[in-house]
Order: structure tokens, then sequence, then C-alpha cells
């Protein structure tokens, strides 16, 4: 008879009609950190336009794009590690310096494919070191990409002695460097390459799928049966190969490799990742949004740039810019939440 | 003993508190006098945890008042410690690395200039100790601790205030016999002493042993509070059950359970103690036992979500046995598990219905790892239909939807594997009445269709309603087994509490 | 069911007859079985374990690490200081990565000042500064104290190269950076007083002082902390000021002794102070470890890094194996540890039953 009350209380509650649906309250917050980036980028390109001397003209635009380049290839593929909520990779630097000295140094003896061969090789180690400590033995992404980046500069540094690699003149690296489509740089179109094939990882694979879930919901995506350790591994691998190719991008901007050279991008790379509107809560972002994050960076360190404003100063700006976008996103989870 | 003579020392009248749409305690009214021992006894989600914060001002009531010694409590947790009221948590609240002496006066050490005057601080910690009788090294980090002496120093922690009031949840859940027994003489000592003591607890014998009134609460309501000596343990369980009824045989199903799908032996696992169980295909089993009794760390012991210290475990299907590890070779083998939190352990909120549905099942809704979308609405599409989501709005995030569509979607989860066997843990917690009738009824067609079920339930009737058998689980082990024709609510909650006397 | 009617009366057994006390607790034994407990409550054993490598592979092979013990202590105290600091930190189970670069803006800030001990005020002033910023973006604004500090890491190294014009910025009382040179007190000069001071004031602060023990509150059992009145949110702040005066401190000491301030200093030492505090036995979640322990970690990690200094091998080998000590000792975090090993032998229980028929 229990039962028989219970449908009649059903019936009765169904017939209320609430629906089974809380409304999501439209936060402002909430929508300047997902889609703000899109205005950001608009206001901060038309004020370019109007107010920098020398920002619209087409040398400055290809050297924007060149500069761009190899920091958006990696900023993609780091947008992994920040989706699967390990908050980033910081040995990203160690590792885009690492691909350029070898594929100038090993290119130089051996021809290109050996140089890829060997820079695939080492991403993949870089990869599967960090994916092992996060994954299997949980540990801080951030003090296991610290330890890593010291080991691997270290490395570096050691073997090449410091010493400024040359590519030669005429080889297929110059080549690609200075290879132009009007005023788009190759390296640009191989940035918009890789952003497509990894949107398509993301967003239409099962492994792109597990990753978003894990940001989402770590528990939850191991009891669906998903192996994390895995999911965390392949997400570390993800931002080692493309960290490998934007030191290729790199390389070939220059034609030149020293282990100094990727100074600096672990920080643009997370800034292009956070201001794209992915939460370094993990679980929403795209890497659509992280190239026109990526977009921003760039041209404002640009107007920095023209404008005359030195390397401390966009340091400064870009730090704050990590440290605001962040607040931003934080605040409108808590707002979201109450 | 029913104290008319002793004073009133706490007094909560009218207390409603409202947790979002459901009410928790609604309308409850409870005094305590000097130098008694008051039983709060009720099932699982009755109110009494919730009453209990109340009175220490962790929660503030919607409506009621709370004094202690005719003033007035107003002002949250400090305020209602300050007029003497300290409660003993059911969940231990102890910082692991600090000492005895440190966590017995947590956050109010006797000072100097800012400088925690140790001495003192070991004296007050070994007074409160002496007063409850137990013996520990006052420098001893609580992470050496057993849980059971956990209990104690938390206990001397509130003794360590010298309060009016103590009030104690589940003190016992932890504890051997034994200790249990000693316990239960030491509260005896502190009533004696003129303290006021509030004794929430599930064991009826217990409550029987020591108290001299008892307050039944039902559904966040007062039933009624009587002198111990005027009622009787069984008296007491039937208010607690508030039916009489036996088991409502129009809904019970004809079950014909097949062969063995899921053999445990010999499950060892942090708060469970060797434990054989089967479930057989098209077999509803039911652990039923109180919140604490170790029923979810079985079940997830079994399933490998927790790593268990020992034990063995196979799944049978189409005459093939495969032994169960890991939680993924669990999945593997055609076992769907539900887990208690399905907030934090069911569903990723900030995705979509069918991102979550569509995750155990991504390799069938893919090719060579890349996802079909078409499959995967039509396949989400689908289950939404069979679990009876409502509105079917599979793109929506899971986080809005009501608590009873979110646990339709951690069901449908597995229901698109085709689950050899389903474990749900509380299926049915927080949910509305609605949705409650129509997870009973998936839970009845999945062991139609020949899978076996293994159901963890709080909620009395719906174990009963929905078990072919039930094992009831007390201190990690299963202290009796009921066929169906023998089970009805009564017997379940004396094996459960440890009242092992079975009623006519 | 009329059994029970002799429990109703059950209030009134005599309490006398009952015993007074329980032995719950570990007897106390002996000496000896004192000293394991003891042992066993200690927080220092990898820290301690690397020590006596580090020490004896040191004598073996590089001796005069020991009679040039000024270079040792000198280095120890600077690795150690900046990890002093995090320690505070990290007991909450909070991170602090932006130590090194207050490190190096507190030195030109100090530098910059003509004033010596006008300075040194500054130069702490700031440190104190930024550790507010820092605790009010964690505790004020919620955001994780990973991400926060690294902006600030990134948006103080620019602010450093900012005020000095990228170059190093000379001292210009150059007299009182000599006078800081020299030892004080018998070998020990005013740094490495300074950081005995420090140790000394820090092991104080969090063993005896109410306000410090209750870090490890915090830490331990955040909850626990705030349902018995603890001021969470001010114990956050005092730890993250801490951290800040202290890398300040160690700014100032480096900016004396090498009479310039250097606005790239302080990139090795995060690393090596992080390792020094996680192998001392400071638990990243909070709630473990010891200002012992992580002197314990400074000596060994200072040790090392002279001893290798001393051998000839190259700064980038010492990051390589001061890196590679991070990591062991991250992966090795025993809390972690345990729960990964627990996992797999659980599902090899699981494998190995499965070869035998069923």
């Amino acid at each position: 008879m229990a039962t028989k009350e219970s449908l009649t209380e059903a019936i009765a509650v169904a017939g209320s009609g609430a629906g089974g649906i809380e409304k999501k309250k439209f936060s402002p917050l909430l929508w300047i950190a997902e889609n703000g980036v899109i205005v950001f980028t608009a206001a901060l390109i038309l004020f370019a336009v109007i107010f920098v001397n020398g920002f619209a003209s087409l040398p400055n635009i290809t050297d924007v794009f060149y500069r761009a380049a190899p920091i958006g290839i990696v900023a993609v593929g780091m947008t992994f590690v920040v989706i699967s909520a390990n908050y980033l990779d910081l040995s990203v630097v160690a590792q885009v310096a690492t691909s350029a000295v070898i594929f100038i140094g090993i290119s130089n003896l051996y021809g290109l494919l050996a140089g890829l061969l060997v820079a695939t090789l080492v991403a993949m180690l870089y990869g599967i070191v960090n994916g092992v400590a996060v994954g299997f033995f949980k540990a801080n992404a951030v003090i296991v990409t610290l330890s890593t980046t010291f080991i691997g500069l270290g490395i570096l540094r050691w073997l090449s002695g410091g010493s400024i690699f040359f590519g030669p003149e005429d080889g297929p690296i110059r080549a690609f460097g200075q290879a132009r489509l009007g005023p788009i740089p190759a390296s640009a179109l191989l940035l918009i390459i890789i952003t497509l094939i990894l949107w398509f990882v993301l967003n239409r694979t099962t492994f792109g799928f597990a990753v978003r879930a894990y940001g989402s919901n770590k528990e939850a995506t191991r009891l669906a049966g998903v192996n994390t350790t895995l999911v965390v591994i392949g997400a570390f691998v993800i931002t080692a190969l493309a960290a490998m190719i934007g030191g290729f991008a790199l390389a070939a901007f220059s034609n030149t490799a020293v282990s100094s050279m990727s100074d600096g991008y672990e920080f643009r790379a997370l800034a292009a990742i956070i201001i794209g509107g992915t939460s370094v809560f993990g679980g929403k972002g795209s890497v659509l949004r992280t190239l026109l994050g990526v977009i921003f960076v760039s041209v404002l360190t640009n107007i920095l740039v023209l404008s005359g404003i030195g390397f401390g100063f966009q340091q400064m700006a870009i730090g704050a810019l990590i440290v605001v976008a962040v607040s931003v996103d934080a605040l409108a989870r808590r707002a979201a939440k109450k | 003993m029913t104290s008319e003579s002793a004073q009133t020392v706490i007094e909560a009248s009218g207390i409603v508190k409202r947790f979002g749409g459901a009410v928790a305690v609604d309308g409850v009214s409870v005094s305590v006098a000097e130098g008694e021992i008051h039983a709060v006894v009720g099932e699982n989600g009755a109110g009494k945890s919730t009453l209990m914060r109340i009175l220490a001002g962790i929660l503030t009531p919607d409506s009621g008042t709370v004094s202690v010694g005719g003033k007035r409590i107003d002002g949250g947790a400090k305020a209602a410690l300050d007029a003497g009221v300290a409660l003993v948590h059911q969940e231990l609240s102890l910082v692991p690395e600090m000492t005895v002496a440190e966590n017995i006066m947590l956050g109010s050490p006797p000072t100097a200039a800012g400088f925690t005057k140790t001495k003192e601080l070991k004296r007050i910690a070994a007074e409160a100790l002496e007063e409850i009788g137990v013996s520990v090294d006052l420098d001893e980090p609580i992470a050496r601790l057993s849980v059971s002496l956990r209990q104690f120093v938390e206990i001397a922690r509130a003794v360590a205030r010298s309060p009016r009031v103590l009030s104690l949840d589940e003190p016992t859940a932890t504890l051997t016999p034994a200790e249990t027994d000693y316990l239960l003489r030491m509260l005896q000592r502190l009533a004696a002493k003129g303290m006021a003591i509030i004794y929430i607890s599930h064991r009826i014998p217990e409550v029987f042993s020591i108290c001299t009134e008892v307050t039944i609460l039902r559904d966040g309501q007062l039933v009624e509070t009587t002198a111990i000596s005027e009622t009787t343990p069984s008296a007491v369980i039937d208010a607690m059950v508030g039916r009489e009824l036996k088991l409502d045989l129009e809904v019970s199903r004809d079950a014909h359970p097949g062969e063995v799908v899921l053999s445990a032996t010999g499950i060892r696992a942090p708060g469970v103690h060797d434990v054989d169980l089967t479930v057989r295909a098209g077999e509803i089993v039911g652990l039923g036992g109180l919140v604490g009794a170790g029923r979810t760390e079985l079940v997830r012991a079994i399933v490998g979500a927790d790593p268990r210290t020992a034990g063995h475990v196979t799944m049978t299907v189409d005459g093939k046995t495969s032994s169960i590890g890991g939680y993924q070779s669990a999945v593997k083998a055609g076992i769907g598990y539900v887990p208690e939190e399905r907030r934090t352990d069911g569903l990723a909120l900030t995705m979509t219905v069918a991102d979550n549905v569509a995750l155990p099942n991504r390799a069938a809704l893919s090719r060579a790892g890349v996802l079909s979308f078409g499959a995967i609405t039509r396949f989400v599409r689908h289950l939404a239909d069979v679990v009876g989501l409502r509105p079917p709005e599979i793109q929506r995030e899971v986080g809005q939807y009501s608590g009873g569509n979110q646990q339709k979607v951690v069901i449908a989860k597995w229901l698109g594997r085709k689950p050899k066997l389903i474990i749900l843990d509380e299926p049915t917690r927080g949910v509305d009445v609605g949705a409650k009738a129509e997870i009973h009824r998936l839970v009845r067609e999945l062991a139609d269709e020949g899978a076996a079920v293994l159901v963890v339930s709080s909620d009395l009737p719906e174990l009963l309603e929905l078990s072919d058998v039930i094992h009831v689980v007390r201190d990690g082990r299963i202290q009796g087994t009921l066929p169906r024709a023998e089970a009805d609510e009564k017997t379940v909650m004396s094996l459960a509490s440890g009242e092992t006397m079975v009623s006519a | 069911m009329s059994q029970h009617t002799d429990h109703s009366t059950g209030a009134s057994p005599a309490p006398e007859a009952t015993p007074q006390t329980m032995q719950l607790g570990a007897a106390r034994g002996g000496f000896l079985s004192q000293l394991r407990v003891t042992l066993a409550r200690r927080t220092e054993g990898r820290g301690l374990a690397l020590l006596t490598v580090v020490v004896i592979a040191a004598a073996i092979l590089e001796p005069v690490v020991f009679t040039s013990y000024q270079v040792t202590l000198g280095r120890v105290a600077l690795i150690g200081l900046v990890a002093l600091g995090l320690t505070a930190v990290i007991l909450m189970g909070e991170l602090d990565l932006s130590v090194a670069s207050t490190l190096a803006v507190s030195g030109v800030v100090m530098a910059s000042i003509p004033d010596i001990w006008l300075g040194v005020l500054a130069a702490l002033a700031t440190g104190l500064i930024i550790g507010a910023i820092n605790a009010f973006f964690v505790v004020v604004v919620g955001i994780n104290s990973f991400i926060a500090t690294l902006g600030m890491l990134f948006a103080l190294r620019g602010l450093a190269f900012v005020l000095s014009d990228e170059e190093p910025v000379r001292l210009s009382n150059i007299d009182a950076g000599i006078a800081f040179g020299t030892p004080l007190l018998g070998p020990l000069t005013p740094r490495v007083l300074l950081f005995i001071a420090a140790f000394i004031a820090l092991q104080i602060f969090l063993s005896r002082v109410k306000a410090g023990r209750e870090f490890y509150a915090v830490g331990g059992n955040r909850q626990a902390a705030m349902d018995a009145g603890i001021p969470v949110r001010r114990r956050i702040f005092t730890g993250f000021m801490i951290s800040g005066f202290v890398a300040a401190l160690a700014g100032v000491i480096n900016t004396l002794e090498r009479t310039a301030a250097d606005p790239t200093a302080g990139s090795t030492v995060l690393l090596a102070s992080f390792a020094a505090a996680i192998i001392g036995g400071v638990l990243l979640n909070g709630g473990r470890g010891s200002v012992l322990g992580t002197l314990i970690g400074a000596l060994a990690l200072g040790i090392l890094q002279v001893s290798l200094t001393l051998s000839g091998v190259q700064v980038d080998i010492q990051d390589i194996f001061i890196g590679v000590i991070l990591l062991l000792a991250v992966i090795t975090d025993p809390a972690n540890l345990r729960a990964a090993l627990a996992g797999v032998r659980s599902s090899f229980r699981g494998r190995e039953k499965a070869q035998t028929p069923v």
C-alpha cells in the first residue's frame, strides 16, 4: 500500500509541472570568462589599428603571425593539460627549446627526417614522464613539470653547451621558415592546421571526450570505466608533441636554435589558454578559443613592442593578465554556485 | 527516573529546517534536564543529525528557538559553545598531524602572549581524558591512533569544555562491543555528575541500557517523547518505522533466479571484514543496514573502485568466468556501478546528459576512436526515454536537472551496456517520489530481463519492496540473511541495530 | 518482548562498579620502544636518508666540502631561508611559486635606494606586500594558489626587470656589503646567523605559538579548523606574508653579499627550495611536515650543490640532479605512493587468481 501511495504522490508531483530542471541564471561574469576573448581581441585589434603607429602594416602583421605561430602551437597543445584539470605543463619551455636545437642540430648532420624522429622520441619521453608522474603517482602537475623543466633545460644546456646552432641557408627548415602565402607565413598555416587537428581530437574522438570528462569530474570518469592514468599521459603526450612542432616553427623562424630561445613560453601559452576561456578548474575549454587567446596575447605583445615598452613591462602584463583572467573565472564560478 | 524535579538545561521548541525544497526537521520540540540521558532515535534521514547541529548552533533553524538554562541561544556555534552545548560529531573532526592534547583543545588552547602554554594544555587535556577515564599518550599524533581511540579523543574534547549539555551523534558506530560498553558506562558517570546528555543512536539496545528518555523522529517530525521505563524496544522500532504494515505483495514480482553471476569470497577492505556474497541472474539482492555499517565500502571493494586487502571476486557470464581485479576489469566483465554520491562520483555535472550517458559507452558509439554524434544522439534519446528523463533535453547540462533526473542519467549510463550485474548504492536518496517509483520499475525490469542486481539502501520500505533476498550488514559483516518471505522492517531493523530479537 | 523491561531501568547501575580508566593507547614501554614511537612520529625520514647519502658521498669524493664550510653554509642558508618561508605556506596546503621573483624584486628595490637601512626596510616591506597580494588572490578571490602565485612569479620577474632597467643594480654602499660578508661570530657570517635566527623563530612559531600550531590544523583538516573557530583565512594570510617576508630577506642578504642586485636572481633557488621542503617531509597537501625537516633537506641539497661545484660539475648538471631529486620527492610522497601501489596490488590480486582454473 505504501507503493500505491507513492504512485499517487508521484502523479501529483508530475502534475505540479516542476519539470525537473533548475533554470540556469545568466551571469555576465561567466559570459565574460567564457566568451570575452572574442570581444577583447576585436577591441584590441581595433584599438591597435587606430592608435598604434605601424600596427596596420603588412610587414608588421606578418611579423605578428610569425611570432604567434610557435606560441600558438604550444598553447593549443597545452590546452589538453589545462582541460584535464592538471593546471599546466611548465616544461613546455624546455620542450620547445630542445626540439628547436634538435631540429637545427641533428638536421644539419643527418637530415630533417632524423631530426624529426629524434625530436618526436624526446617529446614522447617528456609526455610519458610527466604523464606517469601526474597520472599514475598522482603527483602535483606544477611541481612535476617544474622539476622536468630543470632536468630538461639542464640536459639541453649541458649537451649543447649553451651555444647557438645555425641552420644552412639552403636547408628545408629555412625554406619552411621563409615560405609564405601572401602575408601569412607557412608556420601560421601550420598553427591553423594543428589547431584543426587538435580540435578534432578533443571534440570528435573518444580520447578527447575522456580528457574533457576527466577534467570535469575525475572520479566520475574513473567510475565510468575510463583508464584515467592513460588519459592523463595522453594529455601530456599531446602537449609535448605540440611543443615539439612549436619548437620546429620557432627554429624555422630564425633558422637558429639556442637553449634559451623559448623563455617565457609557458606563461604566454597559459595566458592564451586562460584568456581563451579554458578554465583552470578543468572540463571547460576549446582549442579554437585558445587560438583567439593566442591572437590576443600576440597582438598585445606587438602593441607593447611597437610602443617601445620594454621586456619587463611585457612580462608584467602577461603575468597580470593570467591572474586577472583566472580571477574573473573564479568569481564567475562562485557567483554561479550561489 | 523521569526526573520531574531536575532542572531543564536545554530546550528546543518548534524547530523547522529546510534544505532546498526538502524539510529535514519539521516542528520538533525537545527538552533535556540535568543528569538526564536523552536518546534521539529514528531511521536514516529522520532528521536526527540536523536537529543536533541546530542545537549546537552549527545550523540556524528556519523557525523555532533553542534556549539553554532559560536563555535563548542565537549567534552560531560560538554562542552555543559558550552557553555550554558541546557536540561530538558523527564525522570525526580531528586534525591528524596534531597531538592528542592539541586536538582536545583545538582552537582554544591556554595561551600567554600568543604562546601555547604546553604544560597547562596537557594538564587540561589529561583532566578531560581522566574525566572520561581513557588513558592515552598526550603527545601522540591523532594519525597514529585507532579509529575508536579517535572517537574517545573527540569526546574528551567536548568534555574538556565542561559543557552543561553533551550531545553525541552515533558515537558507537566505530567501536567494538567492549569499547561501546565502556562508553555507555562513562556517559552514565557523566550524567550522574549532572551533565545533560543527548544520545543519538540507531542501536536500540544501547538506548535501553543507559537512556532515561527517548525522542523518536520520523521523516523530520516528532513522533513522541517517552520515558524509557514506559516503553519497549519493539514499540520504539514500531514508532521509528511508523508502519506496522506487512510488505505490499501486490508489487512484488516473481523472481526466477538463474545461475550465479557474481561471486565474492573473503572480501576484506577498510571497514569490511571477510564477507562472502553471491548474486544470481534475475535476482535482486538487497544490502540493508545502518549508515556506516560498511555496505558502501563492501560494494566498492567488490567492483574494485577502492582497493581490497583480501578476497576474490568472479563474474560468470554465459558460462565464462572472469576474475575481477581493478575497476576497469569489473566494467569489462559487465558490471554497472551506480555510486552512492551521484554528484561527486556519478556525474560530470558541467557536461551534458548526452556526454554523461555516452562516456561508458564511447567504444560502442565510435568507429576507430572517432565519435559518431548521430549514434550518440539516437542512443541517448532512446535511453532517456527508457529511464523517463523529464524533460528529455539531452544536450542540457546534467547539473541543471533535479536529483531524480540526475539519478536516472546515472542509471542510463549503464543500461546502454546491457549490464550483467548492476550495483546501485542508495539509488533513490534525495529523489522525489515520482522518480523513485520509476527507478524502482527500472530496477525490476532489469532483473526481469535477467540481469543480476545488488541494491544498497537505507530506505527500508524500498529495500523490502525491491529485494528478493536481503543481507543485513553491521560492523562490516553480514549479520543475517533474510529471504523475501521472512523479511519485514522490524527484523531488518533489529538485525541492523544489533537488537537480535526477532519479533513475532 | 517483556525481557526488555529490566533494561528500561538501566540508568541505575552504580558507576562505581565500572573500571575507572581504560587503557586504549599503546602502553609506554622502555627506552627502545619509546625511541621507536618517537621516530615513527617524525616526518623527516626521507630528508635524513638523502642527507646521509650526500654526506657520505661528499666525505669520500670531495671532503673539501667540509673544510670550506663557510661556502657550504652560505649555500645552505640561501636555499634554506626561502624553503623555510615555503614550509609555512605548504603546511596549510597552499603553494607559493612567486618566492624566487620576490627575492629578485626585493633585492632590486633595496639596491635602488641609496640609504642602506631605508633600502632594507623597503625591501622587506616589498616582501610583505607581495605576500599580502598573493594571499588576497587565494583567500578573497578564491583562486588556486598554484595559478595565482604562478602569475605573480611572472609579473614580479617583469617588475624586477622594469625597476632595474634589465641590468644588475650596484649597491651604492659597498662597505655595508663587505662588512656583511665577514664572519661575525666564530666562522659564522651574518647570512648564516640570520638563517639560524629565522629557523629558530619559525620553529618556535610553528611549535609553540598558538597561531603557528593552527597552521597544521588549516592544512590537516580545514573543516575541523573552521568548526573549532580557528580564523582560517587570517592564518593563510599570515602564511603568505611569512613566505613573502622571508623571500625578501633572502633577497636582501643576496644583494648585500654580492653588493649588487640581479633581476634574474633566484631561479635555481626556486627549484632547490621546493626540493628542500618536499624532500624534508613537508606534505604538499598540507598538515604534515616540520621546519627541522626543511632544514635537513636544505643541508642535503646545499652540500650536494657545493660538492658538485667543487668537483667541477657545471651548473646545468647540478640542475639535473636537483630536478631529479624533486621529481622523486613528489612521486614518493607517502600518501600518493601508498594509494598508487595499493591500486596496482589490488588489480594484480585479481589477475593472479584468474590464472587458476575455476
